[in-house]
């Protein structure tokens, strides 16, 4: 049985810095066999979990990744249909009765599985990450309930199909809309908010290999105070990285302003925002006490 | 699941309780699965023991956010009770708070209703039975509204949706119809299946307060409801004042002035007051659970000037957003800049709205369309 600070080594070891809510709801859906419902605005690494997860287990991760009009054809299975034409005009002059070609093209080899259908077939027991739920709609929602608590699945075909092992499952959502309650209860929930100075500093230390320490203090310093701003699209520990990467291959071991402003569309996605940004820039550096060179 | 019954589980199990009572939706099988998930951690210390409870017991942000400070308060509380030796528990006490909570919440939203009526006098409770004139309602302007709620229409039904359905027309052939079809003669393909994209058909529901503090708009009102009925054929049209009245049919008329004829002839409600509350429980009892269903758009058309009964409208309203897809309401007096919702059925009414905004003219109507 793993105990809880084993989790936090865990993820720890596989460059992922965490807090004890985030430790704790990992252990325990982990332990309790419980799918976990992940929440939390962009770029916050809620998808990241569900990886760093999958190497933690020494797993494989298994993504279905949700968009409006996702159906079951999609996330479980569909016939191969151009192989199965090619195979009964292959077959065509064969003496066989019909049932046995028919028995031939709804085979395994004929089917195409889709994650959820590889995740419930697989051999050993996977990470099953199913994001951005909130963009499906919500009759996938309803008919991925079915799935998520029965963990088998019908074709007609074949026949009921029972899952191997019962896969590790993430949720994440980016709370563009409400869940229902009915999913929520089956599942753990943790939700992943902008993380602290302190935490911040870690992961780009972490993340980014070979940056200058005063740089990164300073870096994650600017966007915390950047987070305090209402903005359009706030940025997340994903931009914050990438600019420090950005800022690092540039031999930067400071900043300033004119810095800032060049490489301000790694952070700022939004030209409202930006513009909004440049505006009150100076200030924003004073209160992150950066200092202009000028 | 759990047989032992030690203090600590029966304390979980009480603590569940008082979260029911602050409006978490605990159900018997997290209680359970919170027993079980102490089973494998040190509960000793209280840290990992409240965020045990915490990743199992809630299930959404603000439930998150409110937990910690629920937790403290509970295990004070028995703290408390432990000391003084009394078997008092304190979910007595806080049900009583809440009681005198609500009580004192009534009181206000009461009180602040009897204010209003005594400082406004544009509204009535009587019901106006004078029969109204509609038949100087300019046309003109009708074409121009009809060619925007055409453009929203189309943003409200045509709505491509993703999946497939059968279509007769030569389109994209359905490869899994087309095999099952043909396999019957050996897989040779003779009859080829079509599908297209299926399409959102949404239906939409127009609820029109037509009382007097909403009269300075009714020529607006009016030409909104014909325009929106003779544009979108999934449509339903009420109208209500003191008492609801469903004007689909009228609205159906293809010659305009025909329609206000009829609409005047029919209609005696016009320029009453306004109970919003009940006019929906009216709506709900008689129409909505046939009428509403997740693929109904719900439009109340109304300045939210009430004099009927607040609770109605709180019940009522969260009915029609639990069961709608989308509950729109548009109040004309919205438009002016210091406008803040503060009357009080407006309020009520509010948590329960998806989409607030303002529509007293064509220009409204059009940035109404660019939101949607």
């Amino acid at each position: 049985m793993i105990q809880l600070n084993e989790i936090k080594k865990m993820l720890m070891e596989q460059g992922y810095i965490t807090d004890d809510s985030v430790a704790m709801s990992v252990f325990l859906s982990l332990q309790l066999n419980k799918p976990l419902l992940i929440e939390g605005p962009a770029g916050v690494g809620k998808t990241e979990i569900a990886k760093v997860m999958a190497n933690a287990l020494q797993t494989d991760l298994i993504r279905l990744q949700c968009y409006e009009g996702l159906d079951a054809t999609h996330a479980l299975y569909e016939w191969n249909y151009q192989r199965q034409l090619l195979h009964l005009k292959i077959v065509e002059h064969n003496q066989q009765p019909v049932e046995e070609k028919e028995k031939t093209i709804f085979c395994d080899s004929f089917l195409m599985k889709r994650p959820l259908l590889q995740a419930i077939t697989h051999h050993k027991r996977p990470v099953l990450l199913i994001d951005e739920i909130d963009r499906s709609d919500e009759e996938f929602e309803s008919f991925l309930l079915e799935v998520l608590s029965d963990w088998q699945i019908t074709v007609p075909e074949i026949g009921t199909i029972k899952a191997t092992n019962i896969p590790q499952v993430i949720l994440t959502s980016n709370r563009t809309r409400e869940l229902s309650e009915a999913l929520r209860r089956r599942c753990l929930y943790l939700y992943i908010d902008y993380p602290d100075f302190e935490k911040e500093w870690m992961i780009v230390k972490n993340k980014v290999p070979g940056i200058d320490v005063k740089l990164a203090e300073q870096i994650t310093g600017f966007m915390q105070e950047l987070r305090t701003i209402k903005l359009e699209k706030t940025p997340g520990i994903a931009e914050t990285l990438d600019w420090a990467a950005a800022l690092s291959a540039l031999h930067i071991d400071h900043l300033d302003i004119t810095i800032i402003e060049q490489t301000l569309g790694v952070v700022l996605k939004d030209w409202r925002d930006t513009r909004q940004v440049q505006m009150s820039l100076s200030e924003l550096m004073e209160k992150t006490g950066v200092h202009s060179k000028l | 699941m759990i047989t032992r019954q030690t203090s600590l589980s029966k304390n979980i199990v009480q603590f569940c309780r008082f979260l029911r009572q602050k409006g978490f939706g605990v159900t018997i099988e997290e209680e359970s699965l919170s027993l079980q998930a102490l089973q494998i951690i040190d509960y000793n210390n209280n840290d990992i023991f409240r965020q045990t409870l915490k990743a199992t017991l809630c299930h959404n942000k603000s439930q998150l956010d409110e937990f910690d400070d629920l937790f403290h308060e509970y295990w004070k509380e028995l703290e408390k009770a432990v000391d003084a030796k009394t078997k008092e528990c304190p979910k007595n006490k806080t049900a009583f708070q809440q009681q005198a909570s609500y009580k004192a919440l009534k009181k206000w939203l009461h009180g602040n209703r009897n204010k209003e009526t005594e400082e406004t006098a544009t509204y009535s409770t009587q019901e106006n039975l004078s029969k109204r004139d509609f038949s100087t309602i300019p046309e003109d302007e009708v074409d121009e509204l009809m060619q925007t709620i055409k453009f929203i229409a189309k943003r409200l039904a045509a709505k491509k949706n993703r999946r497939y359905e059968f279509s007769s027309k030569t389109e994209m052939p359905d490869l899994r119809k087309t095999l099952r079809k043909n396999l019957r003669r050996g897989g040779e393909l003779l009859d080829i299946i079509h599908r297209r994209p299926k399409r959102n058909r949404l239906k939409l529901i127009l609820l029109c307060d037509v009382s007097r503090s909403m009269e300075l708009y009714s020529a607006f009102l009016i030409q909104f409801m014909y325009a929106f009925q003779q544009v979108y054929r999934r449509m339903e049209t009420f109208v209500f004042s003191t008492s609801l009245k469903r004007v689909t049919w009228l609205l159906k008329q293809k010659n305009f002035s025909e329609a206000m004829q009829k609409l005047g002839t029919e209609n005696n409600g016009w320029s009453g007051g306004t109970r919003i509350g009940e006019s929906l429980d009216v709506f709900i009892k008689e129409y909505g659970k046939k009428l509403i269903d997740s693929k109904t758009i719900v439009v109340i058309l109304s300045d939210g000037w009430d004099t009927g009964n607040i609770d109605l409208i709180k019940t009522n309203m969260e009915f029609i957003h639990a069961k709608s897809k989308k509950l729109i309401w548009l109040n004309p007096l919205a438009g002016f800049e210091d406008y803040k919702p503060h009357v009080s059925a407006m309020k009520a009414a509010l948590p329960f709205i998806d989409v607030f905004a303002s529509v007293h003219n064509v220009e409204s109507l059009k940035r109404l369309g660019r939101w949607l």
